[in-house]
């Protein structure tokens, strides 16, 4: 099962008239990937493209078409280095490349169990909450900063964010002598609110921070009593929790 | 830039709540200024209840929502701060918690 983080690209780069036995290359090496039960794999076929010998491989040519085709797949390290000495044998004209790449989202639709993220680790206990505060009107690329924060954190598998705009305050945004002091009207402030592990609120103030022009960010301690996922048939020790 | 130790003040109250005339929330927010806090933000709850729930029942009708003030401050700032609102305050809550800081300011320190 791949997870949101690092991992491999595997790309092979094949020709239609290859072959693996009695069986076109391109879909020997689909069939093994199958076989080994790799995450995904998917087969691309080149409109025109050539290789070492700069012959150029045409699929619209009229007799004869000549396609090459791209197999591409994604998985752990592992599981890569695993498959990869099959398929450097199998191999007898082509090319493999192999890279690491990044997982960013990875959604089954309907296995939503398997979302990498494991919320009864992160139930109970010592936890931290940050709070931003900021202005209203500050944009992060365009858009409202606030939207841009959470939609981040949502990304990063942070517990939660809850966005709370004052009716009003000074201050917030690192302006302590403007004559003007309450913002009524002009720039409420915003607070975004955050509760997670300590190591998880840690990579959430980095990434915030980057993202805050001007603004405060304000780290306490905080102790989870509970955290309750709609999920109604999660588990049983979240009874005797209750 | 290290994080900094400071204290979060939370003042909770009501926002009918009045002192010598005016809005208790604003009165505070301007001895606030007054003291050279370095921020404070106003929220407005949706509802809540507290010490003071029933008998705000009674003398207000409107404006009566649960209001939070939100202090972040060193704790010499705050102990300046704090008797004297607690005066302010009729009835309502001060809570103090530890908080690690930090201020960012990128427009000013000029590499933009």
């Amino acid at each position: 099962m791949i997870q949101k983080g690092p991992a491999k690209k595997v790309t092979i780069w094949v020709n239609e008239d290859t072959r693996h036995h009695m069986e076109k290359l391109w879909s020997a090496v689909f069939e093994y990937l199958r076989h080994k039960k790799v995450a995904g794999a998917s087969v691309t076929r080149t409109q025109v493209s050539f290789g070492d010998r700069k012959l150029i491989h045409r699929g619209d040519a009229a007799e004869t078409p000549e396609y090459s085709y791209r197999i591409e797949f994604i998985e752990t390290a592992e599981r890569v280095d695993e498959v990869l000495p099959t398929l450097y044998d199998m191999m007898i004209d082509g090319l493999i490349e192999v890279q690491d790449t990044t997982i960013v989202k990875h959604v089954n639709k309907s296995k939503p169990s398997s979302d990498s993220r494991t919320p009864l680790e992160r139930r109970q206990g010592e936890a931290k909450i940050m709070r931003v505060f900021f202005g209203e009107r500050d944009k992060w690329h365009g858009e409202p900063l606030y939207d841009a924060i959470v939609k981040r954190l949502r990304m990063m598998d942070i517990a939660g964010a809850t966005v709370y705009r004052g009716i009003l305050g000074y201050g917030a945004k690192g302006e302590p002598h403007r004559q003007h002091l309450l913002h009524i009207s002009e720039d409420l402030p915003i607070v975004v609110s955050v509760i997670d592990s300590v190591e998880k609120i840690a990579e959430a103030a980095a990434v915030v921070e980057e993202m805050l022009e001007d603004g405060l960010i304000a780290v306490s301690d905080v102790d989870i009593i509970r955290l309750v996922h709609g999920k109604r048939n999660e588990a049983p020790d979240a009874e005797s929790k209750g | 830039m290290p994080n900094q130790r400071a204290k979060l003040l939370r003042l909770h109250l009501s926002e009918g709540d009045q002192y010598e005339g005016r809005p208790l929330l604003e009165a505070i927010l301007d001895k606030c200024r007054e003291l050279g806090m370095s921020g404070a933000t106003v929220f407005r709850g949706l509802e809540g209840y507290g010490e003071t729930a029933a008998i705000h029942r009674y003398h207000v009708t409107r404006h009566d929502q649960p209001i939070m003030i939100m202090i972040i401050e060193q704790p010499e700032a705050l102990s300046r701060l704090i008797p004297i609102v607690e005066d302010m305050m009729d009835t309502g809550l001060i809570a103090m918690s530890d908080v690690e800081v930090k201020r960012i300011q990128k427009s000013q320190s000029g590499h933009e």
